[in-house]
């Protein structure tokens, strides 16, 4: 155990001011705070839009996330996710969404892409808060800053181009078994991978 | 071969949205009744987070900030009470309340399947509910490509363990198996298919359930 995991969860989710804005959105419409996310988090899922080929849609994305962002903000807890996880998960959702709007005819979906991908700390029956949770943001950021660059690239290309496995490996001109043997030292590192049974 | 949990890469597929709808619906059961996946899937959804930081800054305009306003001007005060409303589970919006009133296919002996492959327009994978009679046995087959499973009801055990209501299976063609159900009630699956299933045994090609 590293002092990192003994502080109090309390402590560490105060500390982070986008949080404590999220929460000020959700509980009082604070627009100040609100325009403070824009600012923040506004240029982030523009570049992420742009990095998956939605190129053309990036402004529109940011749009859909920040309208989004306000009307779900109710339900944002920051003891269940940080503000950043839980935005990031809008801006994937929205994507998704815009992505499937425009291959589909409009009738055609019976199933919800929130059915499908879940916003952390909206599940109901989440009966505790883990400790683990929050510290997670803080020591993924520490543990990445000591991964190797051809980890990070795996798994820049998954998270922001949006690339499966196969297709990293393709791209990289590399084995498909290199590319996952890279991402999992990387989530090794992460303990991401604490009870997998056959890797 | 991954058994009762998602492994780790196609948990960070699906944190970065990047699997099919099937595959996506199959994590997603599990991930609702296994708190333990769900935390997996906290640390990589604050992976996503973290990548997304750490990216070249681009600038976004002040005035794209004023039509966010006047969108969310124009449309009625978000409601708590309606947006925390209980979902109704994808399960239940794609089969209804009664898994076994289903227009079940009678197979042979105790199988009986149905397709679903409809409901998930534009994709291209066969999903396919199968279900296993209480005390009933699967006749054995391997699975080429690859086959995503999770137990929707009851229980099967093969020669590798035992699988409950929502444990998760990948099988691909080199798992021969001859699943049977335990327990009193009929088991049954929901399962992602990259290629159809192959029996093994005598009779394959009459007996598939899956060639058309």
């Amino acid at each position: 155990m590293t002092t990192l995991d003994q502080k109090p969860a309390s402590s560490e989710g105060r500390k982070d001011p986008w949080s404590q804005m999220l929460q000020k959105v959700g509980k009082h419409q604070d627009r100040e705070a609100y325009h403070a996310l824009f600012e923040h988090f506004g240029p982030q899922i523009k570049y992420y839009a742009m990095a998956n080929g939605l190129a053309s849609h990036a402004e529109e994305l940011v749009q859909e996330v920040f309208v989004s962002i306000w009307r779900r903000s109710c339900l944002y807890d920051w003891r269940k996710a940080a503000a950043s996880t839980w935005i990031f998960t809008i801006a994937r959702n929205q994507r998704i969404d815009m992505l499937r709007k425009m291959q589909r005819t409009s009738a055609e979906m019976p199933v919800e892409t929130e059915d499908l991908w879940q916003i952390p700390g909206e599940n109901e029956n989440e009966p505790v808060t883990s400790l683990h949770r929050l510290m997670s943001e803080r020591r993924i950021r520490e543990s990445l800053s000591h991964l190797p660059e051809e980890q990070i690239t795996v798994i820049a290309k998954v998270y922001m181009e949006n690339k499966s496995h196969q297709m990293v490996a393709d791209e990289l001109d590399i084995p498909l078994g290199t590319v996952k043997s890279r991402v999992r030292l990387a989530l090794n590192k992460l303990k991401v991978i604490l009870q997998d049974q056959n890797v | 071969m991954t058994r009762h949990h998602p492994d780790s890469l196609s948990l960070m597929e699906y944190s970065a949205g990047n699997l099919s709808e099937p595959h996506a619906l199959c994590i997603k059961l599990h991930l609702d009744k296994c708190s333990h996946c769900r935390s997996r899937v906290d640390t990589l959804d604050s992976l996503g987070a973290v990548m997304m930081e750490q990216q070249p800054k681009v600038t976004v305009s002040e005035s794209m900030f004023d039509s966010i306003l006047s969108k969310i001007d124009s449309e009625p005060a978000a409601e708590p009470a309606a947006a925390a409303a209980p979902r109704v589970s994808a399960l239940q919006k794609l089969l209804g309340e009664d898994l076994n009133s289903l227009p079940w296919k009678r197979q042979l002996g105790d199988v009986s399947v149905l397709d679903i492959t409809d409901r998930f327009p534009g994709q291209k994978e066969q999903v396919v509910l199968q279900k296993l009679a209480a005390g009933g046995k699967a006749p054995a087959h391997t699975h080429r490509g690859e086959e995503t499973t999770i137990v929707l009801q009851g229980a099967f055990a093969d020669q590798k363990g035992v699988f409950n209501q929502w444990d998760f299976v990948v099988l691909n063609d080199e798992d021969e198996h001859k699943p049977v159900a335990v327990g009193c009630e009929d088991c049954i699956t929901l399962s992602v298919l990259s290629a159809p299933v192959k029996l093994t045994g005598t009779f394959t090609r009459m007996l598939n359930p899956f060639i058309r």
